[in-house]
């Protein structure tokens, strides 16, 4: 297995002749404590709900408007939305994901769904403020600087009322989307938002089935992209929440399928046991189809680096990982990301694998 | 010399790693039923059951594929599974 330092220098990787004991893994300075911090999360089990056909702007490649998701039919009776949130929570569902198209728009369903199920996290551009009693986790989508996110997104002056919406709420994450047009202003965004104590995160633009627009990446958009994270993560370490390992998952050659093994119900026949068997993805209808679950439907699979998707993904590969202590790292690494992305109040820590080490079975630049 | 390992033995080290890996409450590995569904009836999960097969391979020096997950739904499957996986004895 090839291993890599910040630079791309090739550094020597752990003897693979050595079959590591998961107990000796464990044992290891550092890992032991980030293993137990985040193992005490593996309770959480997600499903996502679209929660409205309308939204306030309109995104190029939005995955909400591919596919027929829209077409369903829109329910907003809380007391209906209520009376799924307890089904849910009855079935084990124990973290809600709201999104589609703009959550915002509908606070009366957000604040149900909070009541009855209280860790989740709501995805919204930002424009309009999410009442602070819906105690969730932000997640605010930035498309580039307001130049691009006019000419994308059709609204002007988009970072700075995310800014004034959400400037030292400790709830708001901003997720920045890379796609091949916007690598150049990642950093000037990145130091906007670390000047106003916003945290950030980065999500890879992950094309919708048959789109044949310019956001889709290819070779060499992928490792401009990953120096870019380098630099931005270097730069503002208190800002950015992204770890060596998630700048290699979300930039590699190959997607979060081809590399880990989606275990979206879309991806994944199996019924058994995990997200396969508990994941759902509701429509605004209320309605759900197993055929179609994933956590960004109708993203073309070969392509999905989505930061939503990692999260699941890359973490539930535990096993996998568990295979030497420096790939074991970088995995606890990835986790603790997700967790402080996605989790009201978890704290990240530092960084324990500072190398850019490959994925089980593949190498870090793989052609 | 050895000994054999016996299923009963085995379900109740199974037993012995699941309560502590998951911290169990209010059961002991004798007490343990070796036949409750751990997926239905105990709300184990994919990231619970990797933790156990990681302790298992440790423990047992067996080599368990991440596809069989699904067969591991019980105490004594996952003991008749571990002595099915099990180095042989010379």
């Amino acid at each position: 297995m090839a291993k890599f330092n910040q630079q791309g220098t090739a550094v020597p990787a752990t003897p693979e002749a050595q079959a590591w004991k998961f107990s000796d893994i464990t044992a290891v300075d550092g890992i032991r404590e980030k293993w137990e911090k985040v193992r005490k999360y593996f309770f959480l089990r997600e499903s996502t709900y679209d929660m409205t056909h309308r939204c306030n702007i309109d995104c190029e490649g939005c995955y909400y408007y591919q596919g027929d998701k829209a077409a369903v039919t829109e329910n907003r009776d809380p007391e209906q939305w209520r009376q799924l949130m307890a089904h849910e929570k009855q079935r084990g569902i124990t973290y809600v994901v709201l999104a589609g198209a703009e959550p915002s728009l509908v606070p009366e369903l957000c604040r149900v769904c909070f009541d009855e199920i209280p860790l989740g996290c709501i995805a919204t551009n930002g424009i309009k403020r999410i009442d602070s009693a819906v105690d969730y986790q932000i997640h605010i989508s930035v498309w580039g600087n307001d130049e691009t996110s006019h000419r994308l997104r059709g609204a002007k002056n988009m970072l700075e009322r995310q800014i004034d919406n959400y400037r030292d709420d400790p709830r708001a994450v901003f997720v920045y989307t890379f796609t091949p047009g916007n690598i150049d202003e990642a950093e000037e965004v990145a130091e906007l938002l670390a000047r106003n104590n916003c945290r950030l995160t980065f999500n890879m633009f992950s094309a919708p089935v048959g789109y044949a627009g310019g956001l889709r990446h290819d070779a060499a958009s992928l490792e401009k992209t990953r120096q870019t994270m380098q630099r931005i993560c270097a730069q503002y370490p208190e800002h950015v929440c992204f770890s060596p390992y998630n700048i290699v998952a979300h930039t590699h050659r190959l997607g979060l399928h081809d590399l880990f093994s989606c275990p979206y119900p879309r991806a994944n026949p199996s019924t058994e046991i995990g997200l396969g068997r508990s994941f759902r993805q509701y429509r605004t209808d209320l309605s759900w189809d197993r055929s179609a679950a994933c956590c960004v439907p109708d993203t073309d699979c070969a392509d999905c680096r989505h930061y939503a998707a990692g999260s699941a993904v890359v973490t539930s590969r535990m096993f996998r990982h568990a295979k030497n202590p420096e790939l074991f790292k970088a995995w606890l690494d990835y986790v603790d990301v997700y967790l402080a992305v996605w989790v009201r109040e978890y704290e990240k820590s530092p960084d324990l694998c500072s190398d850019l080490v490959a994925p089980p079975s593949h190498d870090v630049f793989e052609k | 010399m050895q000994q054999e390992l016996t299923l009963q033995d085995t379900i109740e080290g199974v037993a012995r790693i699941i309560i502590d890996e998951l911290k169990l409450e209010d059961v002991t590995p004798q007490t343990f039923d070796p036949d409750l569904d751990l997926i239905d009836e105990v709300g184990v999960d994919s990231m619970d059951l990797a933790t156990v097969a990681l302790v298992l391979q440790d423990e047992y020096g067996i080599s368990i594929d991440e596809d069989d997950y699904p067969k591991l739904k019980s105490l004594r499957l996952i003991a008749e599974y571990v002595l099915a996986h099990a180095p042989v004895k010379s």
